[in-house]
């Protein structure tokens, strides 16, 4: 798959005041490729500079510098082109609000240049998408909070984007719309083979949604990769602890595929694997073949949040250590 | 890049505008009710002093323009006060539309509202004060109400540059700049009447030229000259001007995030 996003030294900051106003350094020499027709998230804590590297590559913001390509395309030079060929959608999604559902999405499909029949049927089959049906003649101030998001995602399938960036998609929302939501987003990037460029703060949605990772954190990018590859960096997988009988050798454990790592004490072993159920069969029939009989197993998940609380306490330590 | 595509992303413009009014009942009273409301008033006074049918051509023509110069720009101005009212503003920043689409569509249901605002004040004025606005001719009339038009353009797209440059605080300024012109142009007396340094503002300002021009039809001596080349050639350079004006004003808001901002 071709790169959908390439960026380079990426640096944007505020200004606030007039004349000697201080500036804020918002995102401080970012490198990163996306590779089209995956998920990619990015995560990090508020403040952290999502929306500000989002806006960039949507071309609502101007960056300070760096080279930043979307679609193959410099955002500088060409961004009218490249907003022909994008969309994104927001939390707290805001629409004109005496419009209906309806006419804000005729609206903004007449701003691609959509028209006639084809936009009557671009338009409809965005509200059947995603269920607006039964709003579809509602003023967008009289929506609940889940249809107003699921509009702003409806809104962002009309010029069928090649990249779809959603900033934040289930802030707000209760957990049942949540996952409502992010099924749809699976839905849309299965079905049509797009690039998803998502930001959260919400590490259960990105490690369920998302093919890569990238942990941002004051404005740098700590670290980027799949879920495992992220957990098996910080050596934080899951941990499979055992209570056993009999002598065990430790080198032999550690050569074992999948463990990253391992520690015993009297009767009891800890393996740190990747994946518990993955690795869990080669670690038994691994014991077995020592001559060790297995008393008792315990495993417990690594989750992303423990693994980004470690890359930033890294980080913390020694700044220089990103990526 | 169609032209057909590129007019309905004009014609988006055109339809978020209308839509919104459409039904709503401070547009009513904006673009019906207080125009009507300020003719009948100072036509009435107009009546009660007795001045003759001269002073009340003066007058009406300076009050009918004004009214067709605010219609006109508060739909231009609406473009992007609906978008901050409505925290949306960066929907539209960042689909394929660029500030000429923005202006144009904009500018076209003004014309279409202040053209029926004027043919309906014109004809009431004509009724109740027996005041001819065709009296210049049909050509003459044209050139005039399209002398209002860029004006109206020009204060919408300067509207349009303070928003985007101070966000919800020059939100006022879609309604007092006309109000200031009003002082200034010479549309309840005429120039002259100004201390020196307004009135050398006052000759900056199209909408003055546009003025004298449409009262000379009706008897109006004037100390300017040359009213429809200095007229269009102000508003045409003023125009030009401002929608650079604009188009930088939009790169530093994607600079400043003021964009962003106005969407939270």
């Amino acid at each position: 798959m071709a790169q959908a996003v390439s960026v380079r030294d990426l640096w944007k900051s505020f200004g606030s005041g007039w004349l000697w106003g201080t500036r804020n350094e918002v995102l401080r020499g970012i490198d990163l490729d996306i590779e089209g027709g995956s998920i990619f998230g990015i995560l990090g804590p508020n403040g952290a500079g999502k929306t500000t590297f989002l806006s960039i590559l949507c071309t609502l913001l101007i960056p300070d510098r760096g080279q930043i390509r979307v679609l193959g395309m410099d955002v500088i030079k060409r961004g009218s082109q490249i907003r022909e060929r994008i969309n994104i959608s927001s939390g707290n999604a805001n629409f004109l609000w005496s419009l209906t559902v309806r006419q804000n999405l005729t609206f903004y499909a007449m701003l691609y240049g959509l028209r006639g029949r084809d936009r009557r049927k671009r338009v409809d089959e965005a509200i059947a998408l995603f269920a607006l049906q039964s709003c579809a003649d509602t003023p967008f101030d009289q929506l609940s909070t889940g249809m107003k998001q699921r509009l702003a995602l409806a809104k962002s399938m009309l010029n069928d984007p090649e990249i779809l960036f959603l900033d934040e998609p289930t802030v707000g929302l209760d957990p049942q719309v949540s996952a409502k939501i992010r099924d749809q987003i699976r839905g849309i990037q299965r079905e049509s083979g797009i690039t998803i460029v998502l930001t959260t703060h919400n590490m259960a949605e990105a490690e369920y949604l998302c093919d890569r990772i990238a942990f941002l954190k004051e404005g740098r990018i700590l670290t980027v990769g799949t879920a495992h590859e992220l957990k098996r960096k910080v050596r934080l997988g899951d941990v499979i602890t055992i209570d056993y009988e009999g002598d065990l050798a430790p080198v032999q454990m550690e050569k074992l595929p999948g463990i990253i790592d391992f520690s015993m004490s009297d009767g009891s072993c800890q393996f740190v694997v990747d994946s518990a159920t993955k690795r869990m069969s080669v670690i038994l029939q691994g014991l077995w073949g020592a001559g060790v009989s297995v008393k008792e197993v315990k495993t417990s998940e690594t989750n992303l949040e423990e693994v980004f609380i470690e890359f930033a306490k890294r980080m913390d330590e020694d700044p220089c250590l990103c990526i | 890049m169609s032209l057909r595509s590129e007019w309905t992303k004009i014609l988006a413009f055109v339809f978020k505008n209308l839509t919104i009014t459409r039904g709503n009942v401070f547009s009513f009273f904006e673009i019906l009710f207080w125009p009507t409301v300020g003719l009948l008033s100072v036509g009435l006074l107009v009546k009660y002093l007795q001045v003759g049918p001269d002073m009340t051509a003066f007058i009406l023509i300076g009050v009918i323009s004004m009214s067709v110069v605010q219609v006109c720009q508060i739909d231009i101005a609406y473009v992007l006060l609906y978008d901050v009212w409505g925290k949306c503003i960066k929907h539209e920043f960042i689909a394929p539309v660029n500030s000429v689409h923005l202006i144009l569509g904009s500018w076209l249901i003004g014309i279409c509202r202040s053209g029926l605002i004027f043919t309906l004040l014109a004809l009431f004025s004509s009724r109740a004060f027996h005041f001819d606005f065709l009296k210049p001719g049909i050509g003459a009339l044209s050139l005039f109400l399209v002398g209002l038009f860029l004006t109206s353009a020009l204060v919408g797209i300067t509207v349009c540059i303070l928003v985007l440059t101070f966000g919800h605080k020059a939100e006022v300024a879609a309604w007092s700049l006309v109000s200031l012109m009003l002082l200034i142009c010479g549309i309840y007396y005429p120039i002259s009447m100004l201390p020196a340094p307004i009135m050398a503002v006052a000759k900056l300002i199209p909408q003055t030229y546009f003025l004298e021009y449409f009262r000379s039809f009706y008897g109006f001596s004037s100390d300017l000259s040359g009213f429809l080349a200095r007229g269009y050639g102000l508003a045409l350079i003023y125009l030009g001007l401002a929608w650079v004006g604009l188009e930088l004003v939009i790169k530093k808001a994607k600079r400043t995030g003021m964009l962003i901002k106005l969407s939270e």
